[in-house]
């Protein structure tokens, strides 16, 4: 492993105070947040304490109140202090930083280095090889908002930050039990990206857990700057539209996975925490499927799937029928279309594609925008398209509804990353049905559905549990049976530990 | 990977060869709603009613031009003659919605089976159109007449043969695929259900005959052709087309009316609901039809002096009832069986009855049919008198 070689001939610390700080500031390159400060303890004794650290990661009240301390204290031992032997001066000093917090023994540059660019203070003691990492994080960070995709109307309104500590404590005050199981890892040869893999160890299966921890040791890169990074590094597919890692910003969400027996992989610097392995159905559930009655949940659940197809098929559906299959259509509706087609000059197809652009380009304008001009973008798109278009005989009202509709179902879908693979799916689709009708629709399905089939996600097959058919997962797919039903965990990923649990159906008062 | 390669560009050429064939543009089609056919000599003539979009289905304005046009062609064939109408027609001529053929008086008389080969075979046409015979007039003329409220003269006549089979009896829908199945069938003969042109017809092709209040010309359902082969060879009146209907169990929903038992003045029935069951049976080797069908009935309107409160005179109402309804379906197989025409299905009864015996007697079925034995019984039930009991005409006396 890459860390191990760099471990092999480590720079000690000489015993020097002012070599060792020229060093660490040559090693920096003079950057000037790297604060380096050399303070007398009392004068005439030959005490002297060097400060290092970096000005941004350390909470500066906590550096402030540290030097403070250790000068103060030392100045008053310093009898003490003086007529100590070596060993115990260090010991002495522990001491007397003690009440700062946690503390480290530092002897080489590199893990000073590391040290003080994660916000920990360093202190060098002139004529010691030997130094103090005192810990100091802090610094800005961004509080606990509540998530901004995945919102809720019921359930907690609580979002990981950018900050990996934290986003873990989240975790950890949901799961009060020793067997929820973190692995720290560096990633990122210049990043040194702090990345985390966590399992409940007692559900998870083994082999999951082992295929992850294989394949994030395989990455060998200068950064990661977000865990997508990890996503596509770690993924069983790379050609692929479909996501085969499901990813998070909701602390609740990836508890129930960690439940379901499947591994978190959490990435300091950002608040999107993966969950592997990710299944098809996975991206069309959401949060709030339990926090809402089951009958609801069902409900709403098939409503997304029937989003789903509108937003796949919609536009090919319409080309499909109107350009080859004009016979299937109810003779009113056909009427009302041709009246609207009359002065089109663009075929079916043409159009169709012409709009989705459209609306495709707007959508992305509006991501990248600020927020003020947002608005505006938004007024010109819905003039444009639903207004302009129309008016001037470019397009049909019909075809309006049609893109409308498709946009519409897409936002239905919880995960935005699976969206993006049905738009993207939805344009190979009407090139399919503009060059052969339903059938090609057909044909195009089909491939769809046997790539889905093909596709697997650490080992477990991307379309389970309908294809390997697995009756008992079904409680938790299409239909969202009452809690008392969801009995046991996923095939394949919570094999390990099946019962999940074991409730009565209802609960009655007894009779008399 | 060069494989891939290979397998995107075969699908890429795939796309770009094929050039979406057979695709036409919603606004390339001429779709017809209505397709007439006539003798000509020895020629068809071929009409087809083409559906103007921007007219029937827009919501500005509109009214200037006709909503349909309707176009003829005469050929020796009915396909060739279809396929002639594009030299007339803008578009290609779109058939599968059509909602109505008309086949010409003279043209059935003289036989369809020609014609109609054609017309089933054409994979364009979806069967649920309905096939219906103008009476006294040609198909021509039949698709030229503009009908208010419904926009496209098809459909009123589609929808108002559906409406009026229901709720009024004396009309018979049939599709294409009853009507070749009963032409190729021995034991059971065709029947097509009759319009025709009430008023002016030559002021019925003018947009002006939908800007008035009472249409100078208006499409109507009359009567029921029975054919004999693929021959039309009568005609059935209102109350031969209605006892038709009640034998043969098309009727949901009708009125009528029977006379009072006092002989002055008739009392209205709303019939609601009827099960007609046809039964063939062989007594000493003769065929015999056994014809049950019972009744439901509401009384709609008294015009007698009656006391309706009385059980014994709903017994005689339903008696009356009983009456009538054996009359109007006696008439009607008088019709069939002086025209030897089984329209009935009779033989068809006999035959799922005795089929080993109905091989003997299919020989000479429609001069059997003509002295058919045809035992009727009618069982009518008054279920309900309306909101009042006695009629009002009762209580000045």
């Amino acid at each position: 492993m890459g860390m191990e070689k760099r471990a092999e001939q480590p720079e000690l610390l000489g015993s020097d105070l002012q070599s060792n700080m020229d060093k660490v500031k040559a090693a920096f390159g003079n950057s000037s947040d790297i604060v380096t400060e050399r303070i007398s303890i009392a004068p005439g004794s030959h005490l002297e304490i060097g400060y290092i650290y970096t000005e941004g990661l350390v909470s500066s009240a906590l550096v402030q109140n540290m030097m403070l301390e250790s000068c103060e204290s030392l100045r008053r031992w310093i009898d003490v202090f003086t007529e100590a032997d070596e060993p115990n001066k260090l010991d002495l000093i522990r001491g007397i930083l003690a009440p700062a917090g946690k503390m480290k023994d530092i002897i080489d540059f590199q893990s000073l280095y590391t040290s003080v660019m994660t916000g920990v203070t360093v202190l060098l003691i002139d004529g010691f090889s030997t130094g103090l990492a005192v810990c100091t994080q802090g610094g800005e960070d961004r509080s606990v908002e509540e998530p901004e995709t995945q919102s809720v109307v019921r359930g907690p309104r609580v979002g990981f930050t950018e900050n990996l500590n934290t986003n873990i404590a989240l975790i950890r005050r949901r799961i009060k039990s020793t067997d929820l199981w973190l692995e720290s890892m560096e990633i990122g040869k210049v990043t040194k990206t702090k990345v985390a893999l966590m399992y409940v160890n007692s559900i998870a299966s083994d082999k999951i857990v082992e295929e992850v921890r294989l394949r994030l040791s395989r990455i060998d890169i200068d950064g990661i700057l977000e865990s997508s990074y990890i996503e596509e590094l770690i993924q069983d597919e790379t050609f692929t539209v479909f996501p085969t890692l499901y990813n998070s910003e909701r602390p609740d969400v990836v508890v129930s996975g960690l439940l379901e027996g499947r591994v978190a992989i959490f990435v300091d610097g950002t608040p999107f925490v993966l969950l592997a392995p990710a299944l098809f159905v996975q991206f069309y559930q959401s949060a709030e499927d339990y926090y809402q009655r089951f009958e609801f949940a069902t409900l709403i659940r098939l409503l997304r799937y029937i989003c789903f197809f509108i937003s796949l098929l919609a536009p090919s559906l319409y080309i499909a029928i109107t350009t080859f299959h004009q016979e299937l259509l109810p003779s009113q509706l056909l009427l009302s279309l041709a009246a609207q087609r009359e002065g089109i000059p663009f075929p079916a197809f043409i159009e169709a594609v012409v709009m989705e652009l459209t609306f495709e380009i707007l959508r992305e304008a509006g991501v990248r925008l600020p927020k003020t001009v947002g608005q505006a973008v938004s007024i010109v798109g819905a003039l444009v398209i639903g207004q302009a278009a129309v008016e001037a005989g470019l397009v049909s009202p019909a075809m309006v509804i049609v893109v409308a509709v498709t946009a519409i179902s897409n936002f239905v879908i919880p995960s935005f990353n699976m969206g993006i693979s049905i738009r993207i799916i939805r344009f190979i689709m009407m090139l399919f049905a503009a060059t052969f009708g339903l059938f090609g629709i057909t044909v195009g399905l089909i491939a769809m559905v046997q790539h889905l089939c093909s596709l697997r996600s650490f080992g477990v097959p991307y379309m389970s549990p309908m294809a390997p058919l697995n009756m008992p997962d079904q409680k938790d797919t299409i239909l969202r049976l009452p809690l008392w039903g969801l009995f046991s965990r996923p095939r394949f990923i919570g094999d390990k530990n099946k019962t999940r649990e074991a409730n009565p159906p209802t609960t009655k008062p007894n009779k008399k | 990977m060069n494989r891939y390669l290979l397998l995107i560009c075969l699908a890429l050429i795939s796309v770009v060869l094929s050039g979406c064939w057979d695709s036409n543009e919603l606004n390339d089609l001429a779709v017809s709603v209505g397709m007439g056919l006539d003798k000509k000599g020895n020629k068809v003539q071929v009409s087809t009613q083409i559906v103007n979009p921007s007219e029937v289905a827009t919501k500005r304005g509109g009214g200037y031009s006709a909503p349909v046009t309707t176009f003829t062609a005469t050929e020796r064939t009915t396909l060739e003659a279809l396929r002639k109408i594009t030299s007339v027609s803008p578009r290609k001529v779109f058939s599968s919605h059509l909602r109505i053929l008309v086949i010409g008086e003279a043209l059935a008389r003289n036989g369809v089976a020609e014609v109609m080969d054609s017309i089933s075979r054409n994979h364009e046409l979806r069967s649920d159109f309905y096939i219906i015979v103008p009476k006294g007039t040609t198909a021509k003329s039949v698709l030229s007449i503009l009908n208010p409220i419904e926009k496209i003269p098809s459909n009123k006549m589609f929808s108002s043969l559906e409406v009026s089979e229901g709720t009024w009896a004396p009309a018979a829908k049939v599709e294409l695929f009853e009507f070749m199945a009963d032409l190729s069938d021995p034991s059971k003969e065709n029947i097509l259900t009759g319009i025709r042109i009430a008023g002016d017809a030559s002021a019925g092709n003018k947009l002006s005959n939908v800007e008035q209040i009472v249409p100078s010309a208006i499409l109507q359902y009359s009567g029921i052709a029975v054919f004999k082969g693929d021959r039309l060879v009568d005609w059935l009146n209102q109350d031969e087309s209605k006892g038709y209907n009640y034998i043969v169990g098309n009727v949901k929903n009708s009125i009528g009316h029977i006379r009072c038992p006092d002989g002055n003045g008739v009392l209205t029935v709303d019939v609601t609901r009827t099960i007609s069951k046809i039964k063939g049976i062989l007594s000493n080797g003769k065929p015999k039809i056994k014809i049950n069908l019972f009744i439901e009935e509401n009384v709609a309107g008294v015009q007698c002096q009656i006391d309706l409160t009385k059980p014994e005179t709903i017994r005689e109402i339903e008696d009356l009832s009983n009456q009538k309804l054996t009359t109007m379906m006696e008439s009607a197989i008088r019709k069939a069986q002086r025209n030897k025409a089984d329209i009935f299905g009779f033989g068809q009864a006999i035959e799922n009855a005795h089929p080993r015996q109905w091989q003997k007697l299919k020989n000479d079925w429609p001069d059997r049919f003509s002295d058919l034995d045809v035992d009727i019984n009618v069982d009518t039930r008054i279920r309900r008198l309306g909101t009042t009991s006695n009629s009002a005409i009762e209580s000045w006396e």
